[in-house]
């Protein structure tokens, strides 16, 4: 890599951005307390909030105008998974503007059209299967919202409808997750060969992008209660938080929030607007916000005693969540692994 | 948000060209090989051979001896010089602090020599028993007609032994609050009293503890008002410091600047080259294996998050990185990462080997990283800070400190992280 480069160092979001930030943040704020997140475990879906999030055209948004959307950038959409991960809204939100992406994509297959507009909609969500069928049966996020599920079967991508979604199967993070077993359903054929993994992978790297941004605001959030519980919490005469032994553990939660999400948003940019020079960005991003998030949260946590070890605790809320996201695709330090595969093959 | 290519127009092209031109001249192996071995920030002759070209103060105005460069040239100056491992050329933090403290006819009399590239400052914050605490200064100056007598020692004054100026914190009233009783100076370095010697560091870099034995400096080197001297100290910062400002998207982030300035980039390209190419018994090259590829893209990761830290925040999370990987860096390599520069077989030429030593000062230089986590924890997070007696202690003993300083009152951000966090950005 040339480390001499003479690039922009801007990560600031524009007043456009910085609006839709605010409007996002709003509602999130609004309609989404912990004690709705609460409300939904072990499923982990909000029928209504979903609904109501269909007016502010999340679904639409990140699919490209020709295909009836809003054409987002994949910055905006990083605004939007940021604001969504920040109050651990229990809705199929990354799925679905992932997958929107993806069906707009897709050529010349008939009926896609419709499924996109389900998925627009909001009232047929399709999902994506992380890896590939193996023929045998996997976990996929969101799949008990869905009857249809997206899968590379071999070098096809298939669009396999089940007559009903899926049971869903309680987990860590109360996330919508079911079993998803190729063996079942009908199946269409989206795409073949090299173009049916590349929309595969850019699905999923899109699907790590928003995730990585999600995982980032909900450890500011777990941050933002333990600093609060810090500043309060008196011990020997003085508040916790004036102890270096509190504190500093903290600082590092912070350094690494504000050091990840500039991170995210550069992956974002560059994706949108330079894809080729730089792909080692997202799956940087992605094992880098899953490692903070771990660690983050855990320290959000702990910083409460054994008060953030109760499901008291709004702080449990973001500890369970942050492992119960981010290795939904899998182990997330493959990423690390594809970061040097990049570098083996001398691509960054 | 951008993060896209600068694109340079004719005339900005034909600038590169010609920094590249004139830093190829000057620039040489053999200065690069002399800083290596020396371990001092600067070769004097260097530094002159480009104040001939107004390029030791390239922002400054063609008429006051610098090169007038605009933003984008002076960043296309800077990364040329990095490119040829040159970090900065440095001194300016002091000048401003000179130029609006100093008296008229001192100013006048250096300025032409600064931009000339023939005059050096360095900088006397730090004192044996001190550390970060700059304001807890205890180098004594004391006034004796038009003249006060210093006494007492700094460490870490690096450059002193090149330098003819020594930017000089000194404690002129023990009575009062801390941060209330000092007084800067610029004390010339070839005063009678003043003994300069070398301290080096396992990071190769040479420093130096300067004593001052009652040494007589005229009044016309000192800086500010009497017992003013933290506003001296801060008031040039305040308007200029890495911290403050916010990123126009021309300027890389701190963190960045900090690591790049490091050999931690070095270290890791040359752990690339060596799992590209070394062999293992068995004829595979490390790269083959996955788990280095792990390893390795754990590092790139690491380092990529750091450099996008900003503020107070790249302070600390640079210095993590940089030590955190450049180990990592040591062990994947194995053995031959414990070679130095010009030793037989040294990956890298020794880069592996320096940048491990290297992280370690990083972690200290222009205030350690607690002295940042603390502000962090305090500014950024909001969280209470501690009352500890020391933070606003009179410097003599045996007086009431806590309530009379408590009268005065602490400016907000007058404390010695803020200062640190500010020097920081220009060491």
């Amino acid at each position: 890599m040339d480390h001499f480069e003479l690039r922009y160092s801007d990560f600031s979001l524009d007043d456009e951005q910085t609006v839709m930030r605010d409007a996002f943040r709003d509602f999130f704020t609004r309609e989404c307390p912990a004690t709705a997140v609460l409300a939904t475990e072990p499923v982990g879906h909000d029928g209504q909030l979903w609904a109501r999030l269909m007016g502010l055209g999340v679904t639409s948004m990140g699919v490209p105008a020709a295909s009836g959307g809003d054409g987002a950038s994949l910055v905006d959409l990083v605004v939007l998974a940021e604001e969504y991960g920040a109050v651990l809204a229990p809705v199929p939100l990354i799925s679905q503007v992932v997958v929107g992406r993806l069906l707009a994509a897709v050529e010349g297959v008939g009926g896609i059209g419709e499924v996109l507009t389900g998925v627009i909609a909001g009232d047929r969500p399709v999902v994506v299967a992380p890896q590939p069928t193996l023929g045998r049966r996997q976990l996929v996020p969101d799949a008990s919202l869905a009857r249809d599920v997206v899968v590379l079967d071999g070098t096809s991508l298939v669009l396999v409808s089940l007559p009903t979604a899926a049971p869903h199967v309680p987990n860590q993070g109360s996330t919508p997750l079911a079993w998803f077993d190729p063996a079942t359903g009908s199946r269409r054929v989206l795409a073949e060969g090299s173009v049916a993994a590349g929309l595969h992978a850019r699905a999923m790297r899109e699907w790590k992008l928003l995730t990585a941004a999600a995982l980032v605001a909900m450890t500011e959030s777990a941050l933002r209660i333990a600093v609060e519980f810090a500043k309060t919490r008196q011990t020997m005469g003085v508040p916790i938080g004036s102890l270096q032994g509190v504190a500093f553990p903290l600082a590092d939660v912070a350094i690494n929030v504000g050091a990840t999400r500039n991170l995210v948003r550069k992956a974002a940019w560059m994706a949108e607007h330079e894809p080729a020079s730089r792909p080692d960005l997202i799956p940087k991003a992605f094992a880098t916000a899953a490692r903070i998030a771990t660690h983050g949260t855990t320290t959000a946590a702990h910083m409460q005693g054994g008060l953030g070890y109760t499901t008291e605790a709004d702080a449990s809320l973001y500890f369970l969540r942050a492992k119960g996201w981010s290795v939904l695709a899998g182990d997330p330090n493959d990423d690390y692994r594809a970061v040097g595969d990049l570098l083996a093959a001398g691509a960054v | 948000m951008d993060f896209g290519i600068i694109e340079l127009d004719t005339d900005q092209q034909r600038f590169q060209e010609y920094a590249c031109e004139v830093l190829d001249g000057i620039v040489t192996d053999q200065v690069r090989d002399k800083l290596r071995r020396s371990g001092e920030l600067f070769d004097e002759g260097m530094i002159a051979a480009l104040g001939a070209k107004g390029l030791a103060q390239p922002g400054w105005p063609v008429e006051d001896g610098g090169a007038g460069l605009d933003p984008v040239r002076l960043r296309i100056f800077d990364t040329e010089l990095l490119r040829r491992g040159i970090a900065s050329i440095g001194g300016d933090m002091i000048w401003k602090a000179v130029a609006r403290y100093g008296v008229p006819d001192l100013v006048a009399e250096l300025k032409p020599q600064f931009a000339a590239g023939t005059v050096h400052f360095c900088a006397g914050f730090t004192e044996p028993d001190g550390g970060s605490d700059i304001a807890a200064a205890k180098v004594r100056a004391v006034r004796d007609g038009d003249e006060w007598v210093i006494n007492g020692s700094k460490i870490f004054t690096t450059s002193a032994h090149q330098c003819q100026y020594v930017f000089l914190i000194t404690r002129t009233d023990p009575e009062q609050p801390k941060h209330r009783g000092l007084t800067m100076f610029l004390v010339p370095l070839s005063t009678p009293g003043i003994e300069i010697r070398a301290v080096h560091t396992f990071g190769g870099e040479r420093t130096n503890i300067v004593y001052y034995g009652d040494v007589r400096v005229p009044d016309r080197y000192r800086l500010g008002r009497v017992n003013d001297g933290w506003t001296v100290l801060r008031g040039p910062l305040d308007a200029e410091h890495d911290f403050a400002q916010q990123h126009d998207g021309l300027r890389e982030t701190f963190a960045r600047q900090m690591m790049r300035r490091s050999p931690i980039y070095r270290s890791f390209d040359a752990a690339l080259d060596w799992a590209r190419t070394a062999r293992r018994p068995d004829g595979t090259h490390p790269i083959d294996d996955p788990a280095v590829r792990t390893r390795l893209g754990r590092v790139a990761a690491d380092l990529e998050m750091a450099e996008c830290a900003e503020g107070p925040l790249g302070r600390v999370a640079s210095a993590d990185a940089m030590m955190r990987c450049s180990a990592e860096l040591v062990d994947l390599v194995g053995t031959e990462a414990l070679l130095p520069y010009g030793a037989d077989g040294a990956v890298g030429d020794g880069a592996v080997d320096d940048a491990h030593r290297f992280a370690q000062g990083a972690a200290t230089y222009g205030g350690t990283v607690e002295v940042f986590r603390e502000m962090i924890a305090q500014h950024v997070l909001g969280l209470p800070r501690a009352e500890r007696p020391g933070s606003r202690a009179f410097i003599s003993s045996g007086r009431e400190a806590a309530g009379a300083a408590r009268a005065l009152g602490d400016r907000p951000g007058a404390t010695p992280g803020t200062a640190v966090v500010q020097l920081a950005g220009t060491t």
